[in-house]
């Protein structure tokens, strides 16, 4: 499904992504650990297309991401899911709007909207909290609701750079959880972290990087740096 | 897009002016100073451009001839002179007609008891009307020839000349004063546009990344600036033109006659006249640079 072959991408005189060949095939669930600098947000960078290599290819069902032309861009993230450490909910929107503005920029029609946000809020168990902004939720609520609006395309693809950096650990299991049940579905989830515990108990395949290289790739590894 | 993308487009950038509403008032009024900056100019030119006009029209050139110039010879000058290019009308006044002008323009006073038939010491003239004020000049020192200066006893031009040189310098001079004065002014509105809607952009950089991220194509993220754009422009000339509309009527009415109301009630009238053709240039001014601006502001954050 995703085929990564020799990236390489350079700020100044620090190789980011020094060479980078991976491949992750349908419905895996990949935790993607090392120390910081080690260019693991680089690599998220460029898979959302918010940053080009310098050299290399990203295959995407076949297709070269890093050769999309800027107007295939938008529908290009429409087929993938992307969660930030710090949420990037719109403050001044409430969940359900925050989780609705994705299908709206999307021009999407009300109906859909209708249909899908409910769900989409039930699954990441928001429904309740609806009617709430952003500052009267918890950091995992939060993040729950980044999930949300993430899942709501339907992506093949879920990209969480460091999802439970800012949540105590029990939100963070949570947070985890909710991702398998995501994997569970179907979709590929490409989870960055450098959380031990959280790495060790997800036991999956683990990709651990060092200085813009891969050092290690297990099918069921723990977190080993 | 369909319908409810377009509304919901719109909607966003309606609701981006109020929130930002404080740089948005900011931008419509040096926006709307501007177009009156503008606009003004354009309407006193105008005025102005009529009223040289109405004095032009009545600018003329008198050849006033010798007792000894023979018929003939004044016709054949006047044949000379009406075939110039720059010549619009070359009229002959007899005696007769000079005597009668005479009449009329000291009706009732007893100066024209000593004009008769018999004793008529008006002389036979040629009225000359140029195209334009500028060949006048030319006409002059055509009539000024070494030929005809002994059938001329005078020529009226250089006793207006001053007149008529300040008139045509005076108004070129309001026209580039005009042009320098807008042209600055538009400049400082661009520049100040162009900031309010950086910093408008500025505050809601989180949201466009945001759209970018879930996928929002680049119209989605542009038209609600846009839209920003555009409401500058249409508020600001409807404010111009309600402060303008204010402040000619205040100068027309105001300006006492002694001063020369004639081009306050030039300016007046002509704005009556053309009032749809002042807002609509101040509508289109207005949008076009909200709307430029607002492109060129934003085309940084499209991309990727």
């Amino acid at each position: 499904m995703i085929e990564i072959v020799g990236l390489t991408k350079q700020y100044g005189l620090t190789r980011a992504l020094d060479n980078i060949n991976l491949k992750i095939d349908k419905g895996e669930f990949i935790s993607l650990v090392g120390p910081s600098g080690a260019g693991k947000s680089t690599l998220v960078k460029v898979l959302t297309c918010e940053e080009k290599p310098d050299s290399g290819k990203i295959f995407i069902a076949d297709r070269d991401i890093t050769k999309l032309k800027l107007e295939e861009m938008p529908f290009y993230r429409r087929k993938i899911g992307i969660v930030f450490q710090d949420f990037k909910l719109l403050p001044q929107k409430t969940v359900w709007e925050n989780v609705a503005f994705a299908l709206e920029v999307c021009e999407a029609p009300r109906q859909e909207i209708e249909d899908k946000v409910p769900k989409i809020l039930d699954l990441v168990g928001m429904l309740k909290r609806k009617n709430n902004l952003p500052n009267e939720l918890s950091g995992g609520e939060r993040q729950r609701v980044s999930i949300a609006r993430s899942m709501i395309h339907g992506p093949k693809i879920l990209i969480a750079d460091e999802p439970t950096g800012n949540l105590d650990p029990i939100n963070a299991w949570e947070i985890v959880d909710l991702l398998i049940k995501i994997n569970n579905l179907g979709t590929i989830v490409i989870l960055t972290t450098h959380n031990k515990a959280i790495v060790d108990r997800i036991k999956k395949r683990v990709v651990v990087m060092r200085e813009g290289k891969i050092v290690s790739d297990r099918v069921k590894g723990s977190y080993a740096i | 897009m369909n319908f409810e993308s377009s509304y919901r487009i719109i909607k966003l950038g309606l609701t981006n002016f109020w929130r930002n509403r404080w740089l948005s008032t900011v931008a419509t009024m040096i926006m709307a100073l501007t177009l009156l900056v503008i606009s003004t100019f354009a309407i006193l030119i105008l005025a102005v451009d009529k009223t040289t006009e109405s004095i032009r029209s009545k600018i003329d050139i008198s050849i006033y001839f010798n007792e000894s110039a023979s018929v003939e010879q004044i016709v054949q000058m006047q044949k000379i002179i009406a075939s110039r290019p720059d010549t619009k009308e070359v009229k002959y006044v007899s005696k007769d007609e000079a005597a009668e002008d005479f009449k009329k323009q000291y009706e009732g006073k007893k100066v024209i008891d000593y004009l008769n038939p018999e004793n008529n010491p008006l002389p036979r003239s040629l009225e000359i009307k140029a195209n334009n004020a500028e060949s006048l000049k030319d006409i002059a020192s055509f009539i000024g020839q070494e030929e005809f200066k002994p059938l001329i006893e005078n020529v009226s031009y250089k006793e207006k000349k001053k007149v008529i040189e300040k008139l045509i310098a005076l108004t070129s001079f309001i026209k580039e004063i005009g042009w320098i004065l807008s042209g600055v002014f538009v400049v400082i509105s661009i520049l100040v546009i162009l900031n309010t809607i950086r910093l408008a952009i500025f505050a809601r950089k989180d949201e466009i990344e945001i759209m970018r991220l879930v996928g929002a194509g680049a119209n989605f993220i542009k038209i609600p600036f846009v839209v920003e754009g555009i409401l500058y422009g249409v508020l600001a000339a409807f404010f111009a033109f309600l402060l303008i509309w204010l402040g000619i009527g205040l100068i027309a009415t105001r300006t006492p006659i002694e001063l020369g109301s004639y081009l306050g009630t030039i300016m007046m009238g002509f704005f009556n006249n053309h009032a749809f053709a002042v807002i609509g240039l101040e509508l289109i001014i207005g949008i076009i640079i909200g709307v430029v601006c607002s492109l060129f502001s934003i085309r940084k954050h499209i991309r990727i």
